[in-house]
């Protein structure tokens, strides 16, 4: 079973990836921002990181910044999860080190379809 | 018997609430302990419900009963070796990192706060003789406070119950102790080998004098605090800290509760926090 | 044993606050090239009135974490007009890390936040209309709930909706119910805002029992 950390501030936020995660056969645990995040990445090995941008003590940005350089971690696919649509913040994204960028609120199909893909699951 | 009932979802939303806010996380197997714990503070605070209840908890504006019931929710302890495995990664880990990286041979700083009745700052020390080879050929300075002056002559008095040693070896407590009125006294060179002072953490003068400190216990004490405090807490330690310094909380806390200023350290024994190296 | 006691002389030598520490003299360490020294200019600078506006401009090109920490605590701490303004002025930082922080403060001010909320619930950007409600999300003021309601009642963004109904399914009560449902029928293609609107009403009407 892939295992698959959920990052958010929002409790519903988390719910309801957890719902449709599980439902689609993952395990899921959650991380309220990025600094718990971390404390659970370096302690457990998970195969997908969906990641909040704003988040309080340490963003979704942050996160990335900072796991991204732990050497003795597997380093897993990340999907930003973002209110923000602009370019601007896409980038700064995929700088930090994220693979996908998801527009919120998300739908449960197109979660599905971007989770299957990073995890190899699907055909490109 | 009570007539108050939590319902499963007043269990969900207090679960959230307090996770959020604490970083402890109930599991549903904790249901029954969470339910009598909230059913006793609503009829302490004469609430009608658990609904009155969670809305002076979210709402009330000195925040005072949230720490209560964090009180209620916690069990607050202390004896020698708690939570052991960080005095092990103290020992194997960061000592080594801090003394790795030093440019003199001043004295390693480490700062217990609080004290309580001494045993953490004590388990320290004899963590460090027991099972640190640096202690030949490094000073050590252990500083520990309290902000409250009685606790503060206790723990230099150094006077224990057979409970509060209950995790300790023979050997250790042979070498270390001395039976006596039923209980058990701390050798005179542990006594010296601890620098006990009262000392309120909020308070910009009693904090002045702790600098370039290498490593700090702060264990189950920001949990009780609110946000403002915590972060004003974590600041006061920021500015006690030497770069790379290492700061140990305990196990139900967190750093994601309280401050970004420090970095997420994984050692083989535990999690620590760490002021960084280079400017943040 | 190699325990020793404190030195206290060797203390005082490694303090970063040399200089007298009056107004003019911390608005000089303010730009100081050391961040440390810059720190205890700011930490400084808070026990002192009249130091928002300095603090404020400082804020604007500090590019050092633990330093702009420092200066959004020592605005709080202030809490005057221009210290609010600052902090405000940072939720429309490009910076997340910023923004996020000056979030966190402000959920902390709820005498101080009152008079400003409803502007920046109804402001231009839905950014900062979001950045608003998570505000709310602890601060501690009998208005939240209907700053709430009125947000789900009047916002045409999905995604400030969905931040305000989060909070909603925590602090809601039956007055919130008939705008969740209508904020449902507003929304009915976004699983996720039917998905927390029931999870808000099932936890309204359960609570009321």
């Amino acid at each position: 079973m892939k295992h698959i950390l959920v990052i958010d501030d929002a409790a519903t936020v988390r719910l309801y990836h957890r719902n449709i995660l599980e439902k689609a056969g993952y395990s899921v645990d959650e991380a309220i921002n990025g600094i718990e995040a971390l404390e659970k990445s370096l302690v457990k090995s998970y195969d997908l990181y969906i990641v909040d941008v704003n988040m309080p003590k340490l963003d979704g940005y942050g996160f990335l910044k900072e796991f991204r350089r732990q050497e003795d971690v597997v380093q897993s696919p990340a999907i930003m999860v973002t209110t923000e649509s602009g370019n601007h913040d896409k980038i700064l994204g995929y700088a930090a080190g994220a693979n996908l960028y998801m527009t919120k609120p998300t739908k449960p199909n197109e979660l599905l379809s971007y989770v299957r893909l990073l995890l190899g699951e699907v055909a490109e | 018997m009570s007539s108050i009932i939590i319902s499963e979802n007043d269990f969900l939303k207090f679960k959230e609430y307090f996770y959020r806010k604490t970083g402890m996380l109930f599991e549903d197997s904790k249901r029954y302990f969470v339910d009598k714990r909230l059913i006793e503070r609503i009829e302490a605070t004469e609430s009608d419900n658990f609904r009155s209840y969670f809305n002076t908890l979210r709402f009330e504006a000195s925040g005072d009963e949230l720490q209560q019931l964090v009180n209620a929710m916690t069990v607050n302890e202390t004896y020698f070796f708690r939570e052991e495995y960080q005095f092990k990664c103290l020992v194997n880990s960061m000592l080594d990192e801090i003394t790795h990286k030093k440019k003199d041979n001043s004295p390693i700083r480490i700062w217990s706060v609080p004290s309580a009745s001494g045993e953490e700052p004590y388990s320290i020390a004899i963590y460090l003789l027991e099972h640190w080879s640096g202690i030949d050929k490094w000073d050590v300075e252990i500083m520990s406070s309290d902000i409250d002056t009685k606790i503060v002559a206790q723990a230099k008095r150094g006077h224990y119950s057979p409970r509060s040693v209950m995790n300790l070896s023979k050997p250790i407590l042979d070498k270390y102790f001395i039976p006596q009125g039923g209980g058990y006294q701390i050798c005179e060179d542990l006594r010296q080998a601890v620098e006990f002072s009262r000392v309120n953490i909020m308070e910009p003068a009693d904090v002045r004098t702790f600098r370039n400190i290498d490593v700090i216990f702060c264990r189950n004490l920001l949990i009780y605090f609110d946000d403002t405090s915590r972060r004003q807490a974590a600041e006061m330690f920021f500015d006690s800290m030497k770069a790379g310094g290492f700061i140990c909380l305990g196990h139900s806390e967190s750093m994601s509760r309280i401050s970004s200023l420090f970095r997420v350290r994984k050692f083989p024994e535990a999690i620590v926090y760490q002021k960084p190296l280079e400017a943040l | 044993m190699a325990f020793i006691k404190k030195q206290t002389s060797q203390v005082i030598n490694e303090d970063e606050r040399k200089t007298p520490r009056d107004f003019n003299g911390l608005c000089v360490e303010l730009n100081h090239e050391d961040s440390k020294v810059r720190r205890w200019a700011v930490r400084d600078l808070a026990e002192q009135l009249n130091a928002s506006s300095v603090l404020v401009t400082r804020l604007e090109h500090e590019d050092d974490a633990s330093v702009r920490t420092a200066i959004l605590n020592a605005l709080a701490k202030l809490g005057d007009t221009i210290a609010m303004n600052g902090l405000v002025a940072c939720l429309r930082s490009e910076e997340a890390a910023l923004r996020n922080e000056a979030i966190e403060i402000l959920k902390e001010l709820p005498y101080e936040v009152e008079p400003i909320i409803d502007g920046l619930l109804t402001d231009a950007d839905s950014d900062v209309r979001i950045f608003a409600v998570n505000i709310l999300e602890s601060l501690r003021h009998q208005h939240v709930e209907q700053w709430l309601i009125g947000v789900i009642e009047k916002d045409p963004h999905v995604n400030v909706c969905s931040t305000a109904l989060d909070l909603l399914s925590e602090v809601g009560s039956e007055l919130a119910i008939p705008a969740i449902e209508k904020l449902k029928a507003r929304f009915p293609d976004e699983p996720y805002v039917c998905f927390s609107a029931d999870l808000a009403l099932k936890r309204i009407e359960e609570g009321s029992r």
